[in-house]
């Protein structure tokens, strides 16, 4: 019935125009019918007509009458009401365009945040059914990957991946790409196919397996020239040739990290592969379906456990933790971008009650034509409609214009984009996205248009006659909803105020702290000696040391060679025994920072020698061996005691001990990131180093010439020494600095953007209102001044209202802020969220703002003149 | 003859084109002249009146409409009862007699 009713509506609206010419035949035949009957009745043809007609009665309202019967006139009038709403927008425009842009600037700035919100915490992974997929915590090796998946039932398929750099050579300039050495399980895992060839299959998976390569869709497009038969063709990578047999589709990426190539573990390194005792493996699982997480986790526990007992030496410690890969992913970044939502969702609630005020504003303004409407008889329901038609068109319109804001945004927030959000590249406007913002912009039209629309339609013709006699005395206060609204703006900005004022506060906290080293003029490079050609140590160190001697040979340039870099995100963890302190068990001994140095480190990093000296050229091999600890080393491992001279080693199970004696003690170095703690460190030459692994370096070199003229210098003497050393990483620690500090500055300056937003439509919010009073109120003030006020008097008079909700709006937002910021810890460094310094400060802040949003209103009520205001009536 | 004529009561209009149609299709003209014929004129309709009853009803699901040929040979649009509408006619036939049933014992009586 009812859903027979609505297609026939439609489909009577759909062909209108059939549907009119229908209505014409069938009326006309009636006519003709029933002027035949006259005629034939003896009346004359025009007499017959006109009979007729008489008593059909009024064509045209008959038809009107059809048509409403058959259900077009709702549509209609709804058109009408469109018609006519736009019209009066138009002859509006400053209203229209106040309306437009606070709602653009409110609707797009969560439109840009619900977009990344969309893509990070709603879209699923890009993987096959990726609620079924795991990571596992801490890293593992492939021996315990595949022990455990023998040995548990929860899952269906393991897979691990390892990034390491491998230089791709052969064309032009060596490069040094993403290696992801990996396992068959991986890709079953991921449950990704490549878009061309095929997978590495389990049988290949072995040690001296094929030398096989998939590559990735980038590496495919720029390398191998978008080649379509290039299944079968070989590369070069890192000495060796692999077989291309697979190319990985465009959008695929590792969960994590960016891999140029794949290549089986056990074929590339098979000895790193059969090591059980090294857990460098990122590992997934996917789960059999229908398997609960907590079974999983269990049934894990048994497996370490199973594990330690077989393999006390190595796995004694396992505890292995399983999650959702979906959660580890974004578990960094779901707070901050939480924060980001609610205080978006905090500027829009400040813009729709701006907007709310304006229609308010507009309603009265047009109280007369509405009541002159509602006298001529239009009907209360239609007014509404029409109001509300207004007040959805506006938001539509504010809506499409965020919209456009939002696309601009976007791209803002693309460029300041941290590492967390990396892996999701392909952050842009979905359908999603589209049914949001015009969820939200219908929404805000219908509800804030409802309030204005209703009472417009109920006030009394009386009431607004006699308001209109009597200016003077209308309003001694303002109207309670519109002092509600100029007060929950103001509080609602003092939160958001408050938010970014910790923020910003824990952001300058943490640029200040002390990186332990200068980064000013120090440019860093990677490089990595291949296997191949520098299979022992005293290769690699004539290399260093020749490359080195070339480098500072430049002037103005001061270089030496660190395994790992400071904030690169890398270190080589190795546990620590001292000599003449009781050992500890196997395994229980601390860990610490192995970092190996050549040449004058210490000096060009400006990292301080606290104690004892720095290395010096006999420091080479062959003779005593040595070491420098940091100062955390010293506090933790060799509390109270004099560190030079003492003697460390690694943990060493079957060999005997090689003892490094401890010559200097440097400065604490922010290793990790600026909020992290500072943990042991041993610095010891790469030429004492008993690591033929360790084939990889990091160039610093300080530097007084320009930066880039240094990197081309030094690429040249690279290449000079061995053309096939891919040089990489080329970045200045001012750079490394920053980015380690990007997820933090993007934070601070989003909520810091939106803080201002909400200040910005606040105080047009709380102007607008002193504004509005002042002109109603015109009259008042010319009397006022005419008795003699003085100007102070007329200010307080205007300013009044506006401060007393100003007070109340910043009294109420700082009790929101104490309850509010709490959910900020996670974000901030170093600053508690009720740090009373930055409340007590953004509070003034607003005030300062809320008192010149009042005081410019009352300017324009100081140059009102008496006689003018008087004749104003 | 409009001093004999009596206004049709509210809702009753309905009724009748139901029931007049309920013999056989019929397009609008032959139905006003029908419910004029049958109740001896004694009953008025505003054949303007008529059309917009006809298209509430065709929307509402109990009559349909098709374009067919009419007694002499025009194109006319024919409408006719569907099975909602014949169930619709049951009802309303109910209870109008019930209405008029009760009304008359109230007018003998009272």
């Amino acid at each position: 019935m009812f859903l027979h009713d609505l297609i026939f509506r439609l489909r009577t609206l759909l062909r209108r125009p059939a549907a009119e010419n229908e209505l014409d035949d069938e009326l006309r035949f009636h006519l003709q019918r029933e002027t035949e009957k006259y005629v034939k009745s003896g009346m004359s043809e025009a007499e017959a007509a006109r009979r007729a007609r008489l008593e059909f009665g009024g064509l045209d309202s008959v038809k009107d009458e059809c048509r409403e019967a058959r259900g077009v006139s709702l549509v209609e009038t709804l058109g009408q009401d469109l018609h006519y709403s736009a019209r009066t927008l138009i002859h509006s425009p400053g209203f229209t365009a106040c309306v437009v842009l606070t709602l653009a600037l409110g609707i797009g700035a969560n439109t840009a945040i619900f977009t990344v919100v969309n893509e990070v915490l709603l879209n699923p992974l890009p993987y096959a059914n990726p609620q079924e997929l795991l990571a596992a915590r801490p890293n593992d090796s492939l021996p315990n990957l595949e022990d455990i998946q023998r040995q548990t039932k929860s899952f269906v398929s393991s897979g691990g991946v390892n990034i390491e750099p491998m230089d791709f050579t052969g064309h032009g300039e060596p490069v040094r790409v993403h290696g992801a050495y990996v396992d068959a399980g991986l890709f079953v895992t991921l449950g990704v196919q490549p878009m061309l060839g095929r997978w590495i299959s389990a049988e290949e998976d072995v040690k001296g397996g094929p030398r096989n390569v998939v590559v990735s869709y980038a590496f495919w497009r720029d390398f191998l020239g978008a080649d379509a038969n290039v299944l079968g063709r070989t590369i070069r990578l890192s000495d060796n040739s692999y077989t291309v047999i697979g190319v990985m589709p465009r959008d695929f990426t590792l969960p994590q990290q960016l891999a140029d190539v794949f290549v089986s573990l056990w074929v590339a390194d098979p000895s790193a592969a059969a090591e059980r005792d090294v857990h460098f493996m990122h590992t997934y699982w996917r789960l059999k379906p229908g398997v609960p997480l907590a079974q999983a986790q269990a049934e894990m526990a048994q497996a370490d456990r199973r594990l330690a007992e077989a393999f006390p030496d190595s796995e004694r410690e396992r505890a292995t933790l399983v999650l959702p890969l979906h959660d580890w992913l974004v578990g960094d970044v779901r707070p901050a971008l939480l924060v980001l939502f609610g205080a978006v969702g905090l500027v829009l609630l400040i813009a729709c009650a701006n907007f709310a005020m304006l229609l308010m504003a507009r309603a009265v303004a047009r109280q007369r034509e509405l009541m002159i409407r509602a006298a001529l008889g239009a009907r209360n329901g239609r007014l509404i409609r029409q109001r509300l038609t207004e007040s959805t068109l506006l938001a539509l319109a504010g809506g499409a214009a965020g919209l456009l804001a939002a696309k601009a945004g976007i791209t803002v927030l693309l460029a300041l984009k941290p590492e967390a959000l990396r892996h999701f590249n392909a952050i842009s406007m979905d359908a999603r996205v589209f049914i949001f913002v015009f969820a939200i912009s219908a929404l805000t039209g219908l509800l804030i248009g409802v309030r204005p629309a209703w009472s417009a339609s109920r006030g009394d013709i009386g009431e607004v006659l006699r308001e209109n006699a009597r200016t003077t005395t209308t309003g001694i206060s303002p109207s309670p909803l519109r002092s509600f609204l100029v007060t929950a703006e103001l509080a609602l900005a003092l939160m958001l105020l408050a938010g970014a004022g910790l923020l910003i506060k824990g952001f300058l906290r943490l640029r200040s702290v002390d990186p332990g080293f200068n980064p000013a003029n120090v440019v860093t490079m990677y490089l990595q000696l291949p296997e191949t050609r520098y299979p022992k140590i005293p290769l690699q160190t004539n290399f260093r040391r020749e490359l080195l001697a070339r480098i500072n040979a430049f002037p103005g340039v001061q270089a030496a060679m660190i395994s790992d870099l400071p904030l690169g995100g890398n270190y080589v963890g190795h546990r620590v025994v001292i000599d003449g302190q009781a050992t500890p068990a196997v395994g229980a001994e601390a860990e610490v920072q192995t970092l190996s140095v050549t040449g004058d480190y210490f000096g060009v990093m400006q990292i301080p020698i606290r104690g004892g000296r720095d290395f010096g050229a006999m420091d080479r091999e062959g003779q005593p061996l040595v070491a420098i600890v940091n100062e955390t080393f010293v506090r933790q491992l060799l509390p109270g005691q004099n560190p030079i001279g003492a003697r460390i080693d690694w943990a060493r199970t079957n060999e005997p001990h090689q003892w490094m004696t401890v010559v200097g003690v440097a400065g604490d170095v922010k290793h990790s990131g600026l909020n992290q703690p500072v943990d042991p460190a041993v610095y010891a030459p790469f030429s004492q180093n008993d690591e033929a692994w360790r084939r990889f370096m990091t160039l610093v070199i300080r530097t007084r010439v320009p930066l880039a003229g240094v990197v081309e210098d030094v690429k040249k003497q690279v290449w000079s020494l061995d053309s096939q050393i891919p040089v990489s990483s080329i970045q200045s620690m001012d750079d490394l600095l920053a980015v380690s500090v990007a997820q933090e500055r993007f934070n601070m300056l989003l909520l810091g953007s939106f803080a201002a937003l909400a200040v910005a439509l606040a105080g047009v919010g709380i102007y607008g209102m002193v504004a509005y009073r002042v002109n109603q109120r015109t009259h008042e003030i010319g009397v006022y001044m005419a008795l003699g006020a003085q100007h102070r008097d007329v200010l307080r008079l205007v300013m009044k209202d506006g401060m007393k909700l100003g007070v109340l709006g910043i009294g109420l937002g700082l009790a929101g802020a104490l309850a509010l910021t709490r959910v900020m810890v996670s974000l901030l460094f170093e600053v508690k969220p009720t740090d009373p310094t930055t409340l007590i400060g953004v509070a003034l802040l607003l005030a300062a703002v809320a008192m010149l949003a009042c005081y410019i209103p009352a300017r324009r009520a100081l140059s009102i003149h008496p006689m003018t205001a008087l004749r104003h009536e | 003859m409009p001093s004999r004529s009596i206004d049709l009561p509210q809702g009753t209009l309905d009724l009748l084109i139901l029931r007049t149609l309920s013999l056989e299709p019929l397009h609008g003209w032959a139905v006003s002249e029908r419910i004029q014929q049958i109740s001896s004129d004694v009953l008025c309709v505003q054949q303007g009146s008529l059309y917009p009853a006809l298209h509430r009803l065709e929307r509402r699901g109990w009559i349909k409409a098709r374009w067919g040929t009419s007694e002499n040979n025009r194109k006319a649009k024919f409408y006719e009862l569907t099975k909602a509408g014949r169930r619709q006619l049951e009802i309303e036939q109910d209870a109008w007699q019930k209405l008029t049933a009760a009304v008359s014992q109230i007018l003998e009586t009272a």
